[in-house]
């Protein structure tokens, strides 16, 4: 396209885009809290992504002034250790880091036995019947390979065991537990460690919009290494969605926060977008749903925020996840590296948080 | 039997010759055809079953939408429009199991009363398609399952305006795409009728990207230009099929204006007492009555009014009659629906909510209170009544308005001639960037795409790239703002600037600042949904309006001057005088506003707000000097006959082009700046233009005929409200001169005679 003449719009159209312009930029997508108390009109379920408290808000404001004058004529690849990347969609810039950070699972055998332990995964056993016929003495579902009636479904089962199929698994837990339950994440236990990938996005919005940078983290024995696929601009978001899917295989299971509301639905939109359609139907382990049941009843919210406090983790440079869209159209507008920097330091640190959660949370179960 | 009704009110003592005239439509007979090839053997059972045997036009529209052809059908209210798209969708879902239809309608209520005539064809001929509907009101966790399953969704624009972003989730439903019905098609004009025609541009690249190419059936009201206006709505050609062949028995129209109670013959009986009084009669007769009102609150009033009047005498029919709009509850409304339906309602006074194809069955006689603004609404009120073999009865009551009383004066005119255009705009610049935008982020926009979206297409890419909206990637064009698209498009509103209206801290309606300086400033009373409001404040900086609730006896209306500066010639003509369109330079000096009551102003206040200007699209024509010097050696007033010629063009605008007052304004100057000559202006009251004054130019003669008939033909002698008064006047209409007005139209209307022979 850019090889054909450029159009020079007239003054009637300039016009029209400038008062569009105005409206697309008078709109916020979240809200400054003044006072605490403010927060409590706010509809329950409303997350960070919806309000911003003053103080952290005008932190942001000076953080992203401090950026521009320090990366003041940066080349991009100056700043970020990385290389373009290009593959049959397009190109885009990823940045490869290495951080310190420590995975932990339950191991394979210890996993196994708290799963088969529970009874109500053969369909049609509730409560009820999982006491008679622990009382009857089967313990395990293996106990129940000869049970005249439970037989076959405990068969079904145990074969996905055998296979080590974890997806299926996943939407067999998921049919009779909820969501969220402590077995669900100790499936975790059946996946080797090369099959996990962390995924947190960065986006433009909440949805219909471009996303700027996919993060993608693979545990390692005391480290994660960190993918992150950046946009130098919108031209290169179908080649960071490639890159982003080339590191999936069937077995990938994914570990996000969130993602099985936003992250992931989101990829599937853009993917959609470009005609790259895509099921992403991969093993999911959402903390978003584990961390809610872990700690709901200790703490505010479970903000990733709150849950890092929790944890002890610090940050040093952050922003707020609901500011990256003003970051990066600042970068698009003037071509200045600087807030990228605030976005791409902000993705890394929600990854080691994430790495760090999951196994905290191995910790946090009762059962 | 309606014979000696009309008889009868001509013998009662109120009777002081309202009947204007009464004209016998007569009967016609039905007419059936059969079709090229016969139904599949399940449909033809339904309808056998039914016994509906095929009109004319039904079976005329089958064959052509058989053929493969978009067909937009025009047949009056109740001639079976619905079964003619029916029965090919249903062909269709047959012939092919996967196949997907999409519905869309302008209201939600329209929607609700189509479901159910699917459901029911659904199951009398034993196909599963699920039809539902799927809008804001359809709850989230039974959205997956519609979209999976359904194969005809019925919706609104304004759904599909939010939908299209998630395309990739309506997959199985795009790719099998086989019809799109679009019904009411002649809600679709204006500003709103034109954002909408690029909605569908915008559906229609979807579904090509699914690999689907949906053929079009669209559904209207008799309009004037059906094959331009379908053409502009979707960007597709059309065959229209329009001779209605349904059986109507005979019907009596009558145009009724209410007598002059002064003696200087200018002012006129209340429009609604008249109405009440003709309510009353009609259901003391035991006529099936439906009185349709200009607002809400009239359609209460009536039928309190009548009720008032019929609980002496005749409690029981008291009882029979209630009121119907669009601010009930939907179960309220199904009621009444239904108690017409069975007959036992006799009489319901409604907006113009009971006009669109809910189905009420027929009725014995309608009076629509006040001309509803189009001939195209007019006929569809009618349309409610005339059953197919017994006689039937309209009756229209005039308001004291320059349309209604040219009606009033003119009646042949009105069965005459035909009806209005709908007027779609594709080439408002502002309209064309929001709906580019959008469909930016649904799927990579490329230069393939410019056939959906006009020769407005490369600039408007050019400026949204200049406001980093859209980014040129190897892909196409991609939106890269960082707010949802469709969440700044309205498709009620040009991207002007917009202002928010609220009461108690609650956002009531968004207008334009344009609506918003003649309807909502300091001191205005503002009515929103029947009720009337009180602006508190106009805050410019904010754009907010805050209102509070009041009930007033009084309205107010803006006084402005307006200057006027062409900016660009696009085209001229000479038809005897000479006439130019382009785009122009409005300002907008707002000075006071009149509080009134009736016709009568009762105070003044003044307005303390900045010059409003805008740059949109007007129609101008200069006189020559011969005629001011004609008028001038009469010892007449030249520049009255300009401004009262400017006021009538404006009153009979809607009589051509459908539009609401506010829609345009005009200008006429004893010298222009930039034509140097005696100037009347005629302008599109949008930023950017929305496609009036380009179909005033094309018309021109015929207007000024029309202009000419409305002055000479009013009973006044030196002007009134009827013919060259306008409410909206900034200078409190003056000057005017009513003969200088006629005497410089009939010179106008010989020049242009000599020109043409």
């Amino acid at each position: 396209m850019g090889k054909n003449k450029k159009v020079v719009p007239s003054a009637k159209f300039i016009k029209a885009s400038e008062i569009l312009k105005q409206k697309a930029t008078r709109i916020r997508e979240y809200e400054v809290i003044r006072k605490p108390e403010e927060r409590q009109r706010l509809p329950i379920g409303v997350g960070s992504e919806y309000w911003i408290d003053e103080p952290e808000y005008i932190q942001a404001v000076k953080l992203k002034e401090r950026l521009i004058r320090e990366f003041e004529g940066e080349q991009l690849e100056n700043t970020f250790a990385g290389q373009v990347v290009s593959n049959n969609f397009g190109e885009c810039y990823c940045i490869q880091d290495v951080c310190s950070s420590h995975f932990k699972k339950v191991a394979y055998e210890q996993s196994k036995k708290r799963i088969i332990s529970d009874l109500k995964l053969v369909y049609g056993i509730g409560p009820i019947w999982e006491r008679r016929l622990k009382q009857q003495g089967y313990v395990t579902i293996e106990n129940l390979r000869e049970h005249p009636r439970w037989r076959s479904s405990a068969l079904q089962f145990l074969e996905l065991i055998e296979d080590n199929d974890v997806g299926s698994l996943q939407n067999w837990l998921w049919r009779c537990l909820p969501k969220s339950h402590p077995l669900v994440h100790y499936l975790a236990s059946f996946c080797r460690d090369e099959d996990f990938a962390l995924l947190d996005i960065e986006t433009l919005g909440l949805f219909g919009r471009a996303i700027v940078l996919l993060g993608v983290a693979k545990p390692k024995k005391n480290s994660i290494d960190i993918h992150q696929y950046l946009l130098r601009d919108i031209a290169d978001e179908p080649g960071a969605l490639w890159e982003f899917i080339s590191h999936l295989t069937e077995k990938t299971a994914l570990i996000t926060f969130n993602g099985r509301s936003f992250d992931v639905p989101f990829i599937r939109e853009r993917l959609g977008f470009y005609g790259m359609v895509r099921p992403l139907n991969n093993p999911h382990f959402d903390l978003l749903h584990f961390s809610r049941r872990a700690w709901r009843d200790q703490l505010p919210d479970c903000q990733l925020g709150t849950l890092e406090k929790h944890l002890g983790v610090q940050r040093d440079v952050d922003i707020p996840s609901a500011l990256v869209p003003e970051f990066y159209e600042t970068y698009l507008k003037t071509g200045n590296v600087g807030p990228l920097v605030a976005i791409v330091e902000h993705n890394k640190q929600d990854l080691i948080t994430m790495t760090s959660l999951f196994s905290k949370l191995y910790e946090a179960w009762n059962l | 039997m309606i014979e000696m009704f009309i008889q009868s009110l001509k013998r009662q003592e109120s009777y002081k010759k309202q009947i204007e005239y009464v004209k016998e439509i007569p009967p016609h007979k039905a007419c059936y055809a059969e079709l090229e090839q016969p139904l599949q053997e399940v449909i033809q059972h339904y309808l056998d079953q039914k016994g509906i045997r095929l009109y004319s036009h039904q079976a005329n529209a089958i064959n052509k939408v058989r053929r493969g052809k978009n067909v937009i059908i025009v047949t009056p209210t109740a001639s079976g429009k619905t079964l003619a798209f029916n029965i090919p969708v249903f062909e269709a879902l047959i012939k092919d199991d996967k196949a997907t239809m999409l519905y869309l309608y302008p209201t939600k209520a329209l929607t609700n009363d189509q479901l159910q005539v699917l459901n029911e064809m659904e199951e009398a001929i034993g196909i599963s398609v699920f039809p539902n509907v799927y809008d804001g009101d359809t709850v989230v966790h039974k959205r997956p399952s519609i979209r999976k399953h359904s194969r005809i969704i019925l919706s609104n624009p304004y759904g599909i305006h939010q939908y299209l972003p998630w395309h990739y989730k309506w997959k199985r439903f795009f790719q099998n795409l086989k019809i799109i019905v679009i019904d009411e098609t002649h809600m679709y004009r204006g500003v709103f009728g034109s954002n909408v025609a690029m909605l569908i541009r915008r559906l229609l690249r979807i579904c090509q990207h699914y690999g689907s190419d949906p053929q079009l059936i669209l559904s209207s009201a008799t309009i004037a230009n059906p094959k331009e206006h379908s053409k502009k709505l979707t960007g597709e050609d059309f065959e229209v099929v329009a001779n209605d062949g349904s059986a109507r028995g005979k019907k009596f129209f009558i145009f009724w204006n209410p007598p002059f109670i002064d003696e200087t013959y200018t002012i006129r009986r209340s429009t609604h007492q008249e109405t009440k009084d003709l309510f009353v009669q009609n259901i003391l007769n035991k006529f099936q009555t439906l009185c349709f009102t200009v607002s809400r609150k009239m359609a209460e009033l009536i039928t309190r009014w009548s009720k008032e009047s019929l609980k002496a005498t005749s409690p029981r029919l008291a009882n029979a009659i209630t009121a119907y709009r669009a601010g009930y509850l939907p179960g309220e409304r199904r009621v009444i629906e239904k108690g017409l339906r069975t007959k036992n309602l006799l009489g319901v006074t409604s907006t113009n909510a009971l006009e669109l194809g809910i189905d009420i069955g027929s009725l014995d006689s309608v009076i629509i209170s006040g001309y509803p603004g189009t001939v195209i609404s007019t006929w569809q009120q009618a349309g409610r009544a005339g059953r197919t073999t017994a006689d039937s009865l309209v009756t229209l009551v005039a308001f004291q308005n320059p349309l209604d009383q040219y009606f009033m004066k003119h009646p042949q005119d009105f069965f005459d001639r035909s009806q209005e255009h709908a007027i779609i705009d594709l080439e408002n610049p502002y309209i064309v960037m929001e709906h580019l935008m959008c469909a930016s982020a649904e799927l990579p926009l490329t230069r393939k795409d410019r056939k959906y979206f006009s020769a407005l297409f490369e600039e408007s890419i050019a400026a949204l790239e200049k406001q980093i909206l859209i980014r040129n990637t190897p892909n196409g064009w991609v939106y890269s703002g960082r707010v949802r698209p469709v969440s700044i498009v309205n498709l009620n509103n040009i991207s002007n600037k917009i202002v928010t209206v609220t009461c108690n801290g609650d956002i009531i309606e968004t207008m334009d600042l344009t609506k918003a300086y003649n309807e909502a400033h300091q001191g205005a009373v503002l009515l929103h949904q029947g009720e009337s409001y009180i602006v508190e404040a106009l805050n410019l900086e904010t754009s907010t309006v805050k209102v509070r609730q009041e009930d007033v006896n009084y309205y107010t209306e803006p006084r402005k001057t307006v200057e006027i500066e062409i900016k660009k010639l696009h085209e001229e003509k000479h038809v005897g005088i000479d006439i130019g369109i382009g785009e122009v330079e409005v300002t907008e000096f707002f000075q006071y506003f009149v509080l009134k009551t009736y016709d009568e102003v009762i105070g003044r206040s003044a307005l303390n707000l900045p010059p409003l200007g805008f740059s949109t699209i007007g129609m101008w024509f200069t006189l020559p000097e011969a005629i001011r010097k004609e008028i001038e050696n009469q010892s007449l007033d030249f520049e009255g006959g300009l401004h009262a010629i400017e006021h009538a063009m404006i009153a009979m605008t809607p009589f051509y082009a459908m539009c609401d007052r506010w829609d345009i304004g005009g200008v006429s100057t004893l010298i222009h700046f930039d034509t140097g000559r005696p100037t009347i202006f005629i302008y599109d009251g949008y930023e950017g233009g929305i496609g009036i004054s380009e179909k005033l130019y094309e018309l021109v003669e015929h207007v000024f005929e029309t202009t000419l008939r409305l002055i000479k033909d009013c009973e006044c002698k030196e002007g009134c409200p009827s013919c060259i008064y306008s409410p909206k006047c900034g200078n409190e209409n003056e000057p005017l001169d009513k003969k200088a007005a006629i005497i410089i139209l009939d010179r106008v209307q010989k020049r242009i005679q000599n020109k043409k022979s």
